[in-house]
């Protein structure tokens, strides 16, 4: 069935983004939801780590192939397992001078010195969203090169993750 | 349709939460239920009553007077508003559209024009734009000028940008892009679609031979 095309009435100004009041909700619904599910994970079983520490991991990272060497932008999403937040306090590189942490608010990113990684949930970099900045780089990463960066906590341990080049219309959701 | 979609990420967030406090996300993937989720599943806004385009004289990246009426009259024209110190969201809808051109037949590439207006002119000067560009594509118009300018023009199509400023916290300094891409028909010059920043390669490659025409997509 063909749907009609969409027809609205002008929109008022747009540059306040949902993707900031997703991330907001986000982290605001970790408090709550975590609260509920705390007990919810003792009677389904499924936790079990909750006293533990930090739990985390590195997923879904990548970065769509820059226009130059002079800046990019790198993507990933820190999974927390434990039962106790902790801090993203540092991303760097070798393959890059300078490597920052940033939010996106309405159209302008703002640096952000740390960001929190909360108990049973995740922080999430994504295109529109938060997201690293990496500037003066080496060399102009190119579709297929892989980044090695180490991300430092507050509490946990050093993690190092290897992101991937993808092209620079690299979509997650497709995969393409 | 913005309240749908914050009840859409906020519906998405707790359902990534619950996942993952079971250990079984798969973040990867959740992104795409915002847009899903969203009954809104054309990446294009058609406008009843389109924007008139910007009556905007700035400088191209050959350092030449560009007048965006004169020069995009009768041409199916694409414009958005951005800056080349942007990693994130400027480069991908500018490669988006670069991707999504490539796939148009020869005699359409030559109709299209795309304008890309900068936000942020003190750095962005005609060479550094054109430079910039190019690594995109090279038929690709950028614009830069007077802050002043750009802001009315962006208004009109309302698109609010601010002027490059310094974070008070941070010290860096921090410049604005908007969020949309306006499509003006060459049959009446409006602006009659917009495309939010969450519209990909595939939505512009389907959209754009109706764009070419003049038609809805």
């Amino acid at each position: 069935m063909r749907r009609p095309a969409l027809t609205v009435r002008r929109p008022a100004l747009t540059v306040r983004r949902p993707a900031l009041t997703g991330r907001r909700l986000a982290l605001t619904g970790v408090a709550a939801t975590g609260t509920a599910l705390a007990g919810a994970l003792v009677l389904v079983g499924c936790g079990g780590s909750a006293a533990s520490g930090a739990e985390l991991s590195v997923g879904a990272s990548y970065m769509p192939q820059p226009v130059s060497a002079d800046m990019a932008a790198g993507f990933l999403t820190i999974t927390n397992k434990g039962g106790t937040k902790d801090e993203l306090t540092s991303v760097t590189s070798d393959s890059a001078g300078d490597i920052t942490m940033h939010e996106t608010n309405g159209g302008a990113m703002e640096e952000v010195r740390s960001f929190e990684v909360p108990a049973h949930g995740q922080l999430v970099f994504k295109s529109g969203g938060n997201h690293l900045m990496f500037e003066k780089l080496k060399h102009r990463p190119e579709q297929g090169d892989t980044i090695t960066l180490k991300l430092k906590f507050a509490e946990s341990g050093p993690l190092t993750v290897e992101m991937p080049v993808k092209s620079a219309t690299y979509n997650p959701s497709t995969g393409h | 349709m913005r309240k749908k979609t914050f009840a859409a990420a906020a519906l998405l967030a707790a359902a990534t939460l619950t996942l993952s406090a079971c250990g079984s996300g798969d973040d990867a993937k959740s992104p795409v239920a915002v847009v899903a989720g969203d009954n809104s599943n054309k990446a294009a806004t058609i406008l009843d009553q389109p924007f008139e385009k910007p009556d905007l004289v700035l400088t191209d990246t050959q350092g030449k007077k560009y007048d965006l009426r004169a020069e995009t009259k009768g041409r199916p024209t694409l414009v958005y508003f951005g800056y080349t110190h942007c990693p994130d969201v400027c480069p991908l809808t500018m490669n988006n559209l670069a991707v999504a051109k490539k796939a148009l037949s020869k005699a359409d590439q030559a109709k299209l024009r795309v304008v890309f207006v900068t936000t942020d002119p003190a750095r962005d000067t005609p060479s550094e734009l054109g430079k910039w560009l190019k690594g995109i594509d090279s038929s690709f118009v950028g614009l830069t000028g007077d802050f002043a300018t750009i802001q009315a023009g962006a208004r009109t199509l309302g698109i609010s940008i601010e002027p490059t400023h310094k974070d008070k916290k941070t010290g860096k300094v921090v410049s604005v892009h908007g969020t949309q891409v306006v499509a003006f028909s060459p049959k009446t010059d409006g602006g009659y679609v917009l495309y939010g920043e969450d519209a990909t390669v595939d939505d512009y490659t389907k959209d754009l031979p109706k764009l070419i025409k003049g038609e809805n997509p």
